[in-house]
């Protein structure tokens, strides 16, 4: 059985990667490629996976879920230049891909170690624009 | 890693439900208020689900550049504000309901998939993994 959890944050990105030419920055990311920058209202929801608790009624305590969302990825992404003052966006380009996976590689022990290996981590999802979204499930 | 991207895609178009196959009763029975002979329309969102590594360099499983061109192709140029039923070679013959539509938009993308992303095997780059259309809040197709 499946439950998610949305939270919200606000963060300003550059898509631009070191390794390509300002030409091949501009045709792969277009405006995102901005050197001065730019923002989105990120959208993220976390799927967890488990059976609900005979006696809670519940996979997971959903006030955990949202402790562990608050301090593992907005106490660290609201309101930041995810280049410059979030790992690993100092190495890598913050696109919404990578995003996901570096939300899914916070959140997904502390969800094992929160529940006794009782849940699991299901999916990561985040929506940068009305129009595009990544899911990221933990495949290799 | 494999990681799956919804790209959204929106075009308005007209159309009308009726099959010829069908006799004028059963076809009001069928489609009920979609059999206007006159035809109506509605805001068509599409929504593209493309699984695929991330690229080391890019930091992006799929070349957006490249899909928003492919669809602006094959979705937008030939759907927006037409008439379904009589400017789209498919749904002479075929009727153009959600599911249709879905099945069609499905046809042009995979047709072009290959000259427009190269290798489509999962591990080596992006595929097609689903097409969802929402006609309405509550008609939603998906393929």
């Amino acid at each position: 059985m499946l439950i998610s959890k949305k939270v919200e944050f606000s963060a300003s990105h550059i898509c631009r990667s070191a390794q390509l030419s300002d030409a091949e920055n501009e045709r792969v990311y277009g405006p995102a490629a901005n050197p001065l920058g730019h923002g989105h209202n990120y959208i993220v929801e976390v799927a967890i996976e488990g059976e609900p608790d005979p006696v809670t009624g519940m996979i997971l305590n959903l006030r955990d879920l949202r402790d562990i969302l608050e301090d593992r990825v907005l106490s660290v992404y609201d309101h930041r230049l995810l280049n410059r003052e979030v790992a690993p966006f100092d190495s890598i380009v913050p696109t919404v891909e990578n995003i996901a996976i570096d939300i899914w590689n916070r959140v997904a022990p502390c969800i094992s170690s929160t529940a006794g290996g009782r849940v699991k981590l299901y999916s990561v999802k985040v929506h940068e624009t009305d129009e595009l979204a990544v899911e990221y499930r933990g495949e290799p | 890693m494999i990681v799956h991207i919804s790209r959204r895609y929106r075009f308005a178009a007209s159309h009308r439900l009726h099959s010829a196959a069908l006799t004028e009763q059963e076809n009001r029975d069928t489609y009920g208020k979609c059999d206007n002979p006159h035809g109506h329309g509605h805001d068509y969102e599409v929504e593209l689900t493309v699984a695929g590594p991330v690229d080391p360099v890019t930091g992006r499983a799929v070349d957006l550049a490249r899909l928003d061109d492919l669809a602006a192709r094959e979705i937008i140029a030939p759907f927006h504000h037409r008439n379904l039923n009589e400017e789209v070679a498919a749904f002479r013959s075929v009727v153009p309901t959600t599911e249709n539509l879905s099945i069609e938009v499905d046809r042009r993308l995979r047709a072009r998939w290959p000259e427009t992303f190269g290798e489509t095997l999962r591990g080596t780059g992006p595929c097609l993994e689903k097409v969802r259309i929402r006609e309405t809040d509550r008609n939603i197709c998906e393929v």
